[in-house]
């Protein structure tokens, strides 16, 4: 072991913003990218022979560092370290940072996500194809309920943090209509005025309980799915086990035409 | 223009009716055009389509799956709606279809409308109502989400025009393989009747294109193509017949699906086989693989099967089978093989040879890193080198490496015996049983 080349982490806040002024502050120490680490949230276990330094996220730094991958590397590449941060998991920053580390040593590093057999590109890819596969789960699954001052309203559970992912699909969908997207797990919510852009709220700033009473519609409408989902199936090829696979029960709660 | 429609009926009875008469339709797919809303309606499409539901036979409930009306002139022996059959009869205005359709889509149920008719009177008269009410849903309801609608055999071409400039996919179904069939089976409709709209379709699509060359705000006609339908398993035909008409399907007339629909006997017709098993799904199933394989994975419906093999294995899969009949060209080396090569080896999927290609521009590949990657390896193993080494010290044997194969479990979407599953556990959801009235 050479002597002086300690191990560092940096302890970055459970965001992009947060992991990106965490490469940033890597590449600003200039040492070597084998022993910087990325952690997120706060270490249990320190460890001896380590240093742990403290990252607060910066909006400068973390668009330096989000430009130079979208230059360097690509949109696409882009697009999938964003899912990977997206996603719930520990060790997402340390793979997102090596993942860049290597992308930018590339002579072509647009071609990064394809070097599968490295550990941490691989991390970053089945990252980003958990937070790819909830989203496209959500878009199928989520369902809007009318309030009476015909607001859309939508509550979800989802694994990961998705409601971002959503919000342009729903906006591009539904231009002209109010609607409201409720993360309920770590409450935050999508708000869409109609022919305006969308935009992010917390919990602190709103309270699901002033959601209003539903439109007098709601309920038949909801009424008349279920009807249409049961009159749908045919009988003959009865499977519920294929339902339950295709659809899983988590998704199932949120869903009106499950009863909720 | 007068039809029952207004009689008094309540919509949610209606609904039921016309989705009950629907439901044999296989084609729920929302798939094959990305469009952005432009602002000023309700809707989009994604090119790989969305599910938005699943019944409880386990199939995508992705559109309004409805028939405009039952009422029907026809009297095909295999179908509900025949004109001989005494069932409820029931029809749509196209102002309850746009409502329903509009209040679906807006609270995500649906991806738009699937929207299919019986004859009613005439079938100029059917198809000049599925193009008002479509007409109406995208120019006054402003929908831009999927539409999907039937081109009615025997229909003015004109009428069946004006519908693609409208709709996204078109479908006229074969409902039969063979002329024959089609003769026994559904006496009122013939041929070539079925294949002349679906000729004016694919001709439409290319010309289509040719104007959107030329002018780039042309109008789309049928921008998500054209799919048909076959019912297996009410006439004799073997599963040869069905994949080689499937393929002229796909080569001579530009298809974009072909779906396959396992028999459901309803009716009580001397000309139709009992099936005492319930309807033939493992066939059904082997179809839809061996279609896969013609589509994606450059199979001739010939190297599948022939006269004298008509029909697939009913153990394996038609890629693992056609494999163990060409041992000869195995194994191949992932590092060097080419893409068509990788998509032959049993457990290689699209997705999986194209990360194939290009991983090993990052150095040369090794069983652990296939893994990662997505490949089967408990499949793929007998027929793969990485750097010339195979996993294990197999034989290259049809006898071992068969028995190998079938001991690892096919993922089926029902039972083996091809019966679909019965039984309930504590963990079936209520709330979403099967009505019992069906």
């Amino acid at each position: 072991m050479v002597v002086g080349m300690e191990e560092k982490y940096l302890i970055c806040e459970d965001s992009l913003e947060g992991v990106f002024t965490g490469i940033y502050e890597a590449y600003a120490m200039k040492g070597d990218h084998g022993h910087m680490h990325i952690q997120i949230g706060e270490e249990e276990n320190f460890r001896l022979f380590a240093v742990y330094i403290k990252v607060t996220p910066d909006d400068v730094k973390a668009a330096k560092v989000a430009a130079t991958i979208n230059r360097r590397l690509g949109a696409e590449v882009y697009l999938d370290l964003c899912r990977a941060l997206a996603a719930e998991d520990g060790e997402k920053g340390e793979a997102v940072y090596k993942t860049v580390v290597r992308g930018l040593r590339m002579k072509e590093g647009s071609r990064v996500m394809g070097a599968l057999a490295d550990d941490f590109v691989h991390k970053v890819f089945e990252l980003s194809r958990r937070t790819r596969n909830e989203v496209h789960h959500w878009k199928e699954f989520l369902r809007f309920q009318e309030l009476e001052n015909g607001i859309l309203y939508s509550k979800i559970g989802p694994r990961n943090n998705v409601v971002t992912f959503l919000a342009p699909h729903f906006s591009d969908r539904l231009p002209l209509f109010d609607f409201m997207i409720y993360d309920e797990k770590r409450g935050i919510f999508v708000v869409h005025p109609k022919k305006r852009e969308w935009y992010l709220v917390t919990d602190k700033d709103f309270d699901e309980r002033e959601i209003g009473r539903y439109a007098e519609k709601e309920m038949e409408y909801q009424e008349l799915f279920t009807f249409f989902c049961h009159k749908i199936a045919i009988k003959e090829r009865k499977n519920l086990k294929l339902q339950r696979n295709m659809l899983p029960l988590r998704f199932q709660e949120y869903m009106v035409e499950f009863g909720q | 223009m007068y039809y029952k429609a207004a009689e008094k009926m309540g919509i949610k009875e209606k609904l039921g009716i016309l989705t009950d008469a629907a439901k044999y339709d296989v084609a729920c797919t929302s798939s094959g055009v990305d469009r952005r809303g432009d602002g000023t309606g309700m809707g989009n499409t994604e090119a790989g389509g969305i599910c938005h539901s699943f019944s409880a036979d386990g199939r995508c409930i992705s559109l309004l799956k409805i028939l405009f009306t039952n009422e029907c002139i026809y009297d095909c022996k295999y179908c509900i709606n025949r004109k001989s059959n005494d069932v409820p009869r029931a029809s749509f205005t196209p102002d309850e279809v746009c409502e329903l359709t509009m209040g679906f889509y807006k609270r995500n149920y649906i991806e738009g409308l699937f929207l299919s008719s019986g004859i009613l009177y005439h079938p100029d008269f059917t198809m000049e109502l599925i193009f008002q009410t479509i007409y109406k849903l995208r120019r006054e309801y402003r929908f831009q989400g999927y539409i999907h609608v039937k081109a009615i055999p025997g229909a003015d071409p004109m009428l069946i025009q004006k519908t693609g400039f409208l709709a996204d996919r078109m479908s006229v179904n074969l409902e039969l393989p063979t002329a024959e069939s089609l003769r026994r089976l559904a006496p009122n409709k013939h041929r070539k009747n079925i294949l002349a709209p679906m000729r004016q379709i694919q001709n439409g699509i290319l010309e289509n294109k040719n104007e959107l060359v030329l002018y780039k705000k042309a109008p789309y006609f049928v921008p998500a193509g054209q799919s048909t339908q076959m019912i297996v398993g009410a006439t004799p035909e073997n599963d040869y017949q069905l994949m080689m008409v499937a393929e002229s399907l796909y080569q001579k007339f530009g298809l974009k699906r072909v779906f396959y629909s396992a028999f459901v006997n309803v009716n009580e017709d001397k000309e139709l086989p009992a099936l005492p098993g319930g309807p033939p799904l493992l066939r059904e199933h082997r179809l839809y693989q061996a279609d896969w394989l013609l589509r994606y994975y450059g199979f001739q419906a010939s190297e599948l099967l022939s006269e004298e093999r008509p029909n697939f294995n009913v153990l394996l899969d038609p890629k693992a089978d056609w494999a163990l009949r060409h041992l000869e060209l195995f194994p191949v080396e992932v590092n060097r093989a080419d893409y068509q090569q990788l998509l032959r080896v049993p457990g290689v999927g699209v997705k999986s040879a194209q990360r194939i290609i290009r991983a090993r521009r990052n150095g040369s590949l090794r069983f652990e890193d296939l893994k990662k990657i997505g490949v089967v390896l408990k499949r793929a193993l007998y027929f793969i080198t990485c750097s010339g080494k195979m996993m294990y010290h197999t034989k290259i044997e049809e006898d071992y490496i068969t028995r190998n194969l079938l001991s690892v479990k096919e993922k089926l979407p029902f039972d083996k015996d091809g019966v679909t599953y019965r039984q309930l556990s504590l963990f079936d959801d209520v709330n979403f049983q099967m009505q019992q009235d069906g």
